[in-house]
């Protein structure tokens, strides 16, 4: 397929598909879209963002704005709790970024840069020694000093604490030595790739010894960090303030006096807000609103590809609920692959984006982002759109059609549009979709104990493709709810894990997006893009793949 | 008298004792684990199993529910699952909110309905009763959430008079709290004005085709006195009936209102709570409610002897 055509969609028997078919048109019309489902072509860059390029923001100019002011962003959902190892959500990320530093950060490229360190860590050849430099002359909010004992205290906390979400992410750590106030050492069980990119999130953010001790699980009422503001107010399910930190080592270089964030899970009424001037962000944009935002001259829309995906698991053997042992299904789509191959063969994954959020999200077929370094022409490619194939498919795999497949999925109107558009799409391939939508908590629910024959859910990615594939298909993985197992997978994503080369990490991880689209326990249909709305009245703030607003170093425009 | 405040004090002891058992055994009959939903994406059989021990979720149910009352005995609603926040400090944060907005509702709302429904009714087959009368359909069909966003798209995004979101409590700056949380109470008190003219207009009808109000005119009072002092006073049993039990509709009512502007009440954390399954927010809040129905219930009995002193309240409430 090297574009999109009418007859390549015939027959067309429903509005929506005939409505998925005449957007994505117009949309490739306007800008000349390309395919991902020609193998490799999807690595190109540009590639996958027919509605137009990632702009992440710039920088603020100094010279270009004001000192002071309250910035207030309109959050689309309420942080969890504020302490890097309890915090298990996406949004807890924005209000650390303003005031939890890491020891690593995240720039544009996806790639980790140092923050509270000086360097990028220097690996042992065996690669289980890791040695971290740390920046000099650093205090603590509350004024203590930040050094390696604070590093030490911190990764401690999560490796040991109950309830503590960044243990798995660490992985193999062994100890911390801590030779000199200025260097910490990770001792490591075995090689172990995923630790920078875990130390580039929460499991780098590094706390105040004095304010842990004195406040131990509470650290979430008044957490102390390295940061350009530090935490002042939190009323529950509705508002988090920080203030400007004398104490943060570049404090020159923060404008702002204070951010606020307001929760509004509302998505147009997070719109009117930004444009009646009482919030000057806005996260999570719909792609419904993004023209109209757009055409605001007083506000402009930042997006970037998320590292994230959204797909379609297939219930193969989880029987007993996730983490037990994969047990027979005894449904032609658990235990048939080319069933399975035939689903996705009847998916027009460029239609489907195109008619359900405006061409904004992009085609995705595999667990890792054009966006991160870890993608190659493999791991981009595409099974086609196919319905024939798929037709064939099915009575090769012996079943009749049209085949019932029952889909759980979320009742939010966005996906609920999805599942339609699904629904009249597939039925060319021979399937015949049956959706049944529940609520977000009994999804997870449902999910877990295996109660599901085709869900749609997704994920929000991570800097380090391990964090995206193997805790999803790994064999026995803490969110393999499809039950798969695949020894060979197991073993290339082992060696992945334990590569030092990024090349070699490229190489392992194209050959597993081949085996997972041999296997079909998971069909990755589309990326996200991070829609953020802000106010030109605002410089500076920038959001890059890993999808976390950085607003602490933005100002109001003189 | 007494007799009957004892009877009314221990049905409403045994309906908050139902409505516990209901709520916390309704609440754990949802589908959906607050563990769950608490751990997000980061989850993994050990996150799970830490967070179930540490909020008691791990344990029987009858136990789990002894504990909860015990700790309700002593007044500890317990810790947000969520947020890790004491629940008593999350309710007094919301609490007056949604105490604020609804007692301001309810005062825009009766000002405007029963002046209204006193206008329609004394100037009956008018414009100004077909106006009253309009005006009291429109209220009752658009709901509070098409209000709320009209009027944010207009009062505030259009012409900048209110703001769209957002909250200042009243002892930190009385003027600036005014500004913020006058506009969700006109929007959440619109159909209950509706309500409240409806009901005035017709039992005003009602006491001015009576007796009493002919004998009034014929004894020469002038005809303010007669609908002030005779016909609307008998009229306002009515209407103090309809309040109350639109009281509870309110703070429903206000869920929706809260939400769309950003209101951090009652309403807005119930929500919250719900799709989180945080069951210590969800189980105090609907305790709390419950409390306010029944005593809200047991003021609006007493005030009808004080406004009709022909009803007097007895050992038998029925």
């Amino acid at each position: 397929m090297t574009n999109l055509s009418v007859s390549e969609t015939s027959p067309l028997r429903r509005r929506v598909l005939r409505a998925a078919v005449a957007a994505a048109a117009a949309v490739c019309t306007v800008v000349a879209c390309s395919p991902v489902s020609n193998g490799g072509s999807g690595d190109q860059p540009g590639d996958n963002q027919s509605a137009g390029q990632d702009s992440f923001g710039t920088p603020a100019d100094p010279a270009a704005v004001k000192q002071g002011g309250k910035l207030v962003i309109a959050l689309s959902a309420e942080p969890d709790a504020l302490d890097p190892t309890l915090s298990r959500s996406l949004y807890s990320r924005y209000v650390f970024q303003a005031m939890c530093q890491k020891l690593y950060d995240v720039n544009e490229q996806a790639q980790v840069v140092p923050q509270l360190a000086t360097a990028l860590p220097t690996t042992s050849s065996d690669g289980r020694t890791v040695t971290i430099a740390l920046r000099q002359g650093v205090r603590f909010a509350d004024g203590t000093a930040f050094d390696s004992a604070a590093v030490k205290a911190t990764l401690q906390r999560h490796l040991t604490n109950a309830r503590s979400a960044r243990k798995s992410e660490l992985g193999p750590i062994d100890g911390v030595d801590t030779p000199d106030a200025q260097t910490v050492v990770l001792r490591l069980k075995q090689p172990f790739a995923p630790l920078l990119g875990a130390l580039a999130d929460r499991a780098g953010m590094v706390m105040s010894a004095k304010a842990l001790q004195s406040l131990g699980d509470d650290f979430a009422s008044a957490p102390v960090c390295v940061g350009p503001f530090k935490f002042a107010k939190r009323v529950p399910q509705n508002s988090i303030d920080v203030v400007k930190d004398p104490n943060y080592y570049e404090a020159n270089k923060v404008h702002l006096e204070a951010i606020s964030w307001r929760i509004l899970s509302d998505a147009s009424i997070r719109a009117a807000n930004l444009r009646s001037g009482d919030a000057q962000v806005a996260d999570s944009v719909s792609t419904q609103d993004v023209g109209s935002l757009r055409q605001d001259a007083s506000l402009s829309v930042l997006q970037s590809q998320s590292l994230g995906y959204q797909g379609l698991t297939i219930n193969i053997g989880n029987v007993d609920g996730v983490g037990t042992a994969p047990k027979p299904i005894n449904r032609p789509l658990a235990q048939n692959a080319k069933v399975r191959q035939a689903f996705e063969h009847a998916i027009d994954r460029k239609a489907l984006v195109g008619a359900v959020f405006n061409g904004v999200h992009t085609a995705a077929c595999s667990p890792i982002s054009p966006a991160s370094p870890f993608s190659s022409p493999e791991a981009q490619n595409c099974p086609a759109h196919d319905p024939a194939k798929a037709k064939q498919l099915l009575a090769e795999a012996g079943v009749q059609t049209p085949y019932a497949v029952t889909m759980l999925a979320s009742n939010t109107p966005d996906t609920l549009r999805l599942a339609q558009a699904l629904q009249s799409m597939v039925k060319d391939g021979g399937f015949e979709l049956k959706i049944n939508p529940v609520e977000y908590s009994s999804l997870l629910d449902e999910q877990d104990r295996g109660n599901f024959e085709l869900l749609q859910l997704g994920w929000s990615g991570r800097i380090d493709p391990d964090a995206n594939i193997t805790n999803f298909v790994g064999t026995g993985a803490s969110q393999n709810v499809s039950g798969y197992s695949n020894p060979q997978l197991d073993t290339l994503l082992t060696q992945a894990r334990q590569a030092g080369d990024v090349e070699e990490r490229k190489k392992l991880y194209g050959q597993a997006v081949a085996l997972l689209q041999q296997d079909d326990a998971l069909i990755y249909l589309y990326r996200q893009r991070n829609l953020t709305a802000v106010s030109k009245q605002i410089q500076g703030l920038q959001v890059f793949p890993d999808g976390v607003i950085r607003a602490a170093f933005a100002g109001f425009t003189k | 008298m007494a007799r009957y405040l004892l009877t009314r004090a221990w049905q409403s002891a045994l309906t908050l004792l139902l409505s516990t058992i209901v709520v916390f055994f309704g609440v754990r009959a949802l589908p959906g684990d607050p563990a769950l939903a608490l751990a997000g994406e980061d989850r993994s059989p050990e996150a799970l199993e830490a967070i179930r021990h540490h909020y008691g979720l791990d344990q029987p149910l009858p136990l789990q529910f002894a504990q909860y009352v015990e700790r309700m005995a002593q007044g500890d609603f317990g810790v947000s699952i969520r947020t890790g926040t004491p629940v008593s400090s999350m309710l007094t944060t919301a609490l007056p909110v949604t105490v604020e907005l609804a007692v301001l509702a309810i005062l825009i709302a009766t000002a405007l309905g029963v002046g209204a429904g006193v206008l329609a009714a004394v100037r009956r087959g008018r414009p100004a009763e077909w106006l009253a009368n309009g005006l009291a359909l429109i209220g009752l069909s658009v709901p509070h959430f098409w209000l709320g966003l009209l009027a944010i798209l207009y009062l505030s995004v259009a012409t900048g008079l209110f703001p769209a979101s957002g909250f200042v409590p009243i002892l930190e700056d009385p003027v600036d709290n005014l500004h913020h949380i006058v506009l969700p109470a006109v929007i959440l008190g619109t159909g209950l004005a509706a309500i409240i003219m409806r009901q005035t207009r017709s039992a005003m009808l009602d006491s001015l085709s009576s007796d009493y109000v002919r004998t009034a005119k014929a004894k020469g009072l002038r005809p303010r006195a007669v609908i002030t002092r005779h016909a609307l006073r008998n009229s306002l049993i009515v209407v103090v009936t309809v309040v109350g039990l639109q009281l509870g509709g309110l703070i429903s009512g206000a869920v929706v209102t809260e939400q769309i502007f950003g209101l951090p009440g009652f309403g807005k954390m119930t929500i919250d709570a719900v799709f989180q399954r945080d069951y210590p927010v969800i189980q105090a809040v609907v305790l709390l409610t419950a409390t306010a129905y029944i005593v809200i219930n047991f003021f609006v009995d007493l005030l009808y002897s004080v406004i009709d002193p022909r009803i007097r309240v007895t050992g038998d409430p029925a």
